[in-house]
């Protein structure tokens, strides 16, 4: 079953025990970021929040942590809570190979109930803003999905992004909004600034759990996240038409915001404490014009804590970011076998594959990044015989004890690009970048003593079984 | 929880933006239950926070130094990502 709007998914967290209902009354700071950040601490099985008594609001209702455990993201693809990490990746790119499914346009978008225009427009109206950490420059929106077209191909609807960008509240309707390089929105930007144009937006704010997973999925330039949603959903993404841009939104967003990105304006934005566990900015950056806003009644304001790894952030990105580097890569190389790239978004990456001859493996790590996501991540690639489990870090950290001479197996790569937020770039957005090929030599590399791997027994595997009927038997004896 | 001042009833004064300060601010909102809080944003560095934030987010003196925003950082802040030139086959290419 999928769910068409946030509703329905934070009912489904709650029949399965994944919901917390904060009754009491809380203070907006810093009682929500703190309890959001304390969520992502109380392990696999973390709760979203959900808060509607908050000190000074009359009817605010406020979700965190909706995608922050691996029991929630596997809920939000409709999976048992309990699936294991490397088995929701593995269903993940089982559903993307049924992209692309074509949406489904519906009327009537629950959003519509409530508009304000012009100089209606106040974005304290309607969201219990709230900041999260202590160094941010204001509170921020970061968990909406942010759509735009190609200036120079509007029409086309394949180059129609959606995308997860942070967003300060700097006025009653005025956002400013960070474009990384690297992601289409700055495509679309940097398109509709060489003509002097502004560039028309909606923000859909707390939507069905995969249109923020897709939202924050380094998908190609032409591949449209609705028909990935529908992929991933195993039904078609049910979408409206905003009335004032004319942009696609998803039909059961709470809030959506429509206006432009006024061209060639920078302002004053920042810091905000990222998802490398460190702050960005400030830094000049584009604002966002609010000219419309279309609510729900009672609309839920669903947010995001994110700071020192691993929170939320982690969870929705995690394999959304592992798959389009895996699918990239088998692309070019079906020897390919799988990719955990849920570190900090892939800044590093573990690839497993098998190899054709001596320097392959290196050209796999290589090729990593070069894909549309690796050309900003992917700083360190660790490459790993077909047989290592790069989701089983004790199995990746044997193959870096044992199988790596740093005499060889290091590729250090200057001046490379890397999203601007590395902490550790010089200047920011270039730093050097590391294969480490962690794979046994094959020929005609032929090096090192690998010969002689002990390997598990024959036998063990028949034995695992009876071991484990064994411990069921006398647990069921107890 | 501290939403009021000296048992006034209102909510604390602010005199100077805690990050810059700068003495000139705007209201951006005040909460829907009157009298609580009010949200203010510094004219200068932008800096928005609500009046019942602890302190090391609302007061000057006990702002954190790594937080702090001099006037030289304001001006010198990069812009991201850069404006680009202008097409000059656009109609906007005469702006």
């Amino acid at each position: 079953m999928s769910y068409d709007d946030l509703r329905s998914y934070l009912a489904a967290l709650d029949r399965q025990g994944q919901l917390l209902h904060v009754t009491e009354r809380v203070d907006p700071e810093p009682d929500l970021g703190a309890a959001a950040n304390a969520a992502n601490r109380l392990g696999e099985r973390a709760p979203a929040l959900y808060f509607d008594n908050v000190t000074g609001f009359e009817s605010a209702r406020i979700a965190v942590n909706a995608h922050g455990s691996w029991a929630n993201h596997a809920i939000a693809f409709d999976l048992p809570p309990e699936t294991p990490t490397r088995d929701q990746v593995r269903e993940f790119i089982r559903r993307w190979e049924n992209f692309p499914v074509a949406v489904e346009r519906r009327q009537d978008p629950p959003w519509a109930e409530n508009t304000l225009d012009g100089a209606e427009v106040n974005l304290f109206d309607v969201l219990p803003l709230f900041r999260l950490n202590d160094g941010d420059g204001g509170f921020y929106l970061d968990k909406a999905a942010v759509v735009s077209r190609d200036p120079e191909d509007p029409d086309n609807l394949d180059r129609q992004n959606v995308g997860t960008y942070r967003m300060e509240v700097k006025g009653t309707n005025r956002l400013g909004l960070q474009p990384v390089p690297m992601h289409d929105i700055a495509l679309h930007l940097d398109a509709a600034e060489r003509r002097g144009e502004d560039l028309p937006v909606a923000v859909a704010l707390g939507n069905d759990p995969v249109i923020s997973v897709v939202a924050g999925t380094p998908l190609g330039y032409e591949q449209p996240e609705y028909e990935m949603a529908g992929a991933l959903r195993g039904a078609p993404a049910p979408v409206s038409r905003a009335p004032r841009t004319g942009l696609d939104v998803p039909w059961g967003s709470e809030v959506v915001l429509e206006g432009v990105i006024e061209s060639r304006e920078r302002e004053l934005e920042g810091p905000f404490g990222e998802f490398t566990g460190h702050y960005s900015g400030g830094r000049n950056m584009p604002v966002l014009r609010v000219d419309r806003i279309s609510h729900r009644t009672d609309p839920i304001f669903e947010s995001l804590y994110l700071g020192m790894p691993w929170t939320e952030v982690d969870y929705l990105i995690g394999p959304a970011t592992c798959v389009p580097l895996y699918q990239q890569l088998r692309a070019d190389f079906p020897e390919v076998r799988a990719v955990n790239a849920m570190y900090t978004h892939g800044l590093l990456a573990i690839v497993s594959t098998g190899r054709r001859y001596g320097g392959f493996a290196r050209a796999v790590g290589l090729r990593a990044m070069t894909t549309p996501h690796g050309l900003g991540y992917c700083k360190t690639v660790i490459v790993v015989d077909e047989d290592v489990d790069p989701f089983d870090l004790p199995q990746v950290m044997w193959a870096l004890s044992t199988k790596v001479n740093p005499a060889r197996d290091l590729v250090n790569l200057p001046n490379m690009s890397v999203l601007e937020l590395d902490p550790g770039s010089q200047p920011p957005g270039i730093t050097n970048k590391l294969v480490i090929d962690a794979t046994t030599p094959v020929a005609p590399d032929e090096r090192g003593h690998y010969g002689q791997p002990v390997t598990d027994l024959p036998e063990s595997a028949a034995w695992i079984d009876r071991l484990t009927t064994l411990l069921a038997e006398r647990g069921g004896d107890r | 929880m501290n939403t009021t001042h000296g048992g006034t009833g209102q909510p604390a004064p602010t005199t100077v933006c805690p990050r810059c300060a700068a003495a000139e601010f705007d209201e951006l909102a005040v909460s829907p239950v009157p009298g609580v809080w009010r949200v203010l944003r510094c004219d200068r560095c932008l800096y928005s926070w609500r009046t019942t934030e602890p302190a090391r987010r609302s007061s000057r003196a006990a702002y954190p130094e790594r937080f702090r925003m001099s006037r030289r950082d304001i001006d010198e802040a990069p812009h991201l990502p850069p404006v680009p030139d202008i097409r000059e086959d656009t109609p906007g290419g005469d702006r």
